[in-house]
């Protein structure tokens, strides 16, 4: 056989169990995951007073202001280990995320998101800190740290589904949803 | 006279007598270590792999690391900070622990549901079966007995050390990363990711006889002048309780994501690894507050027995 072959056939037998577990159940493939955390810390500046950023970074239930969503339904208040959102794209994917951590004193709010498949995101057991922070002249910078494994949970992963390919989307989202924010605070 | 000028010379000759850390870091793949009279790094050694899990042994001369994504152990001289060997194991370790003697190295197989016992020298393996996803490996001080907790069954796997057989499991809270033993190895601890509390396993009964809530996602536990710390990666805060009666003492306020916990020799010192912000903190066991920080590399695990006597 041919060594190019052989390759397209090692490639679809690594395939083969990861289309296994996307059919599992949803909650046994959150609760699964790897050995190797990855993280991922974005910051973006923002011409608003820390307040007015916090005032909407600490309003969980409302974060209808993320790129790509089209609705938002939120229960349990803006109350960690109480507050659940559920967003639905433009895609028609669907995110369910809950609030972990909310510091006023510190500015910062902690979620996770406790469903997503992995075509919208291909990482898992994700969890964002976001800080707001205040900057010189009486702006803010606001920070988007980011903890989550890569998509596949075993040894071995598929190209698609490689650390490498988890960072790279959980970058894009944080810098998008820093993008958006700063568009919503920034608006006249 | 004379004397004193000597005992003056060799004071100063042994300024490297503190203590160490040896702290993974699984996103820099590499080793630091820190020395823990002046909380400072003095050296880096490249490991790869994605290293995680280390165990040091008892007299400070070895430390092993396992990396899960290279698939190998690296066995390194702790005093010369040298690389001396890679273990291929083809499957990939997490936690690690070593015999009191130094003569066994136990790894967790963390896909392949076993726990492997080597010997460091020739490497001749043994494998016993164990839970779903195999993670914290602890060895009671009397080297009888390696606990192991097996996360995805929500179980601690007891193993006699000598026939190598799985001779109990203990069912614990959700999600047991971190197992930590008393020294006096009645008592084991498991640090319940999901679930947020803390088993407390008697080692005679092989019952779980208490659960302690704790913070959020707790990774690890370390045990100090009678409390019992745990670290909470989501809240940045190690949670401390009394370790007899139970009962929660105060919530430190450490870094980011902290996840390993190690107790000093003299149990004045806890130490912890924040895996964000890339720091190892000491917190006095006393009075409960911040004593220093010290800078890792990126993503400071040190998943296991982290701390190196140096004698």
């Amino acid at each position: 056989m041919p060594a190019s072959r052989r390759a397209i056939l090692a490639a679809l037998l690594r395939l083969a169990p990861l289309a296994a577990f996307c059919c599992a159940a949803p909650g046994a493939a959150l609760a699964a995951h790897g050995t190797t955390p990855l993280k991922v810390a974005e910051e973006i500046a923002i011409a608003a007073p820390p307040a007015a950023v916090w005032a909407v970074v600490s309003d969980f239930e409302r974060w209808d202001w993320l790129p790509g969503v089209a609705k938002i339904a939120g229960t349990g208040g803006n109350v960690p280990d109480q507050g659940k959102i559920e967003l639905t794209l433009d895609t028609g994917a669907t995110i369910a995320a809950s609030l972990t951590k909310l510091d006023a004193e510190r500015m910062s709010l902690g979620y996770h998101l406790d469903r997503v498949d992995l075509k919208t995101l291909p990482a898992t057991n994700y969890s964002g800190v976001v800080t707001v922070r205040p900057a010189e002249g009486g702006g803010s910078i606001v920070e988007w740290k980011s903890r989550f494994y890569r998509g596949y949970p075993l040894n071995n992963p598929p190209p698609e589904l490689s650390d490498d390919v988890a960072v790279a989307a959980v970058t894009a989202m944080n810098r998008a949803n820093l993008a958006a924010l700063k568009a919503k605070l920034e608006r006249r | 006279m004379r004397v004193a000028f000597l005992l003056a010379l060799l004071a100063l000759a042994q300024p490297a007598c503190a203590d160490e850390a040896f702290v993974t870091n699984q996103s820099s793949d590499d080793l630091t270590i820190v020395d823990l009279s002046t909380m400072k790094p003095v050296a880096t050694l490249p490991i790869g792999g994605k290293p995680a899990g280390i165990a040091v042994s008892r007299d400070g001369a070895r430390a092993y690391v396992a990396s899960p994504e290279g698939k190998f152990i690296s066995v390194i001289d702790a005093s010369a900070r040298q690389l001396l060997k890679r273990i291929a194991l083809g499957t990939s370790p997490l936690g690690v622990a070593v015999a009191p003697d130094g003569g066994r190295l136990y790894v967790a197989d963390v896909y392949g549901r076993r726990l492997l016992e080597i010997d460091p020298e020739t490497q001749a393996t043994r494998a016993v079966a164990v839970g779903a996803m195999p993670s914290g490996v602890a060895v009671t001080p009397d080297g009888r007995f390696v606990l192991v907790a097996d996360r995805d069954d929500n179980a601690l796997s007891i193993i006699d050390a000598r026939d190598f057989a799985r001779i109990a499991v203990v069912a614990v809270g959700r999600h047991p990363y971190g197992v930590t033993i008393d020294a006096a190895g009645k008592r084991a601890y498991t640090a319940n990711v999901e679930s947020d509390d803390v088993s407390v396993v008697d080692l005679d009964a092989r019952k779980t006889i208490a659960t302690v809530a704790v913070g959020k996602r707790p990774y690890s536990v370390a045990l100090a002048q009678g409390k019992a710390f745990v670290a909470n990666q989501y809240e940045e805060t190690v949670s401390v309780f009394d370790a007899q009666s139970l009962a929660p003492l105060q919530k430190v306020k450490v870094g980011e994501y902290p996840e390993s916990l190690a107790t000093s020799r003299d149990g004045a010192t806890v130490y912890v690894t924040n895996w964000f912000s890339n720091e190892l903190w000491s917190i006095d066991a006393a009075n409960l507050t911040v004593q220093a920080k010290a800078a890792t590399g990126d993503g400071p695990r040190a998943f296991g027995a982290f701390l190196r006597p140096v004698n």
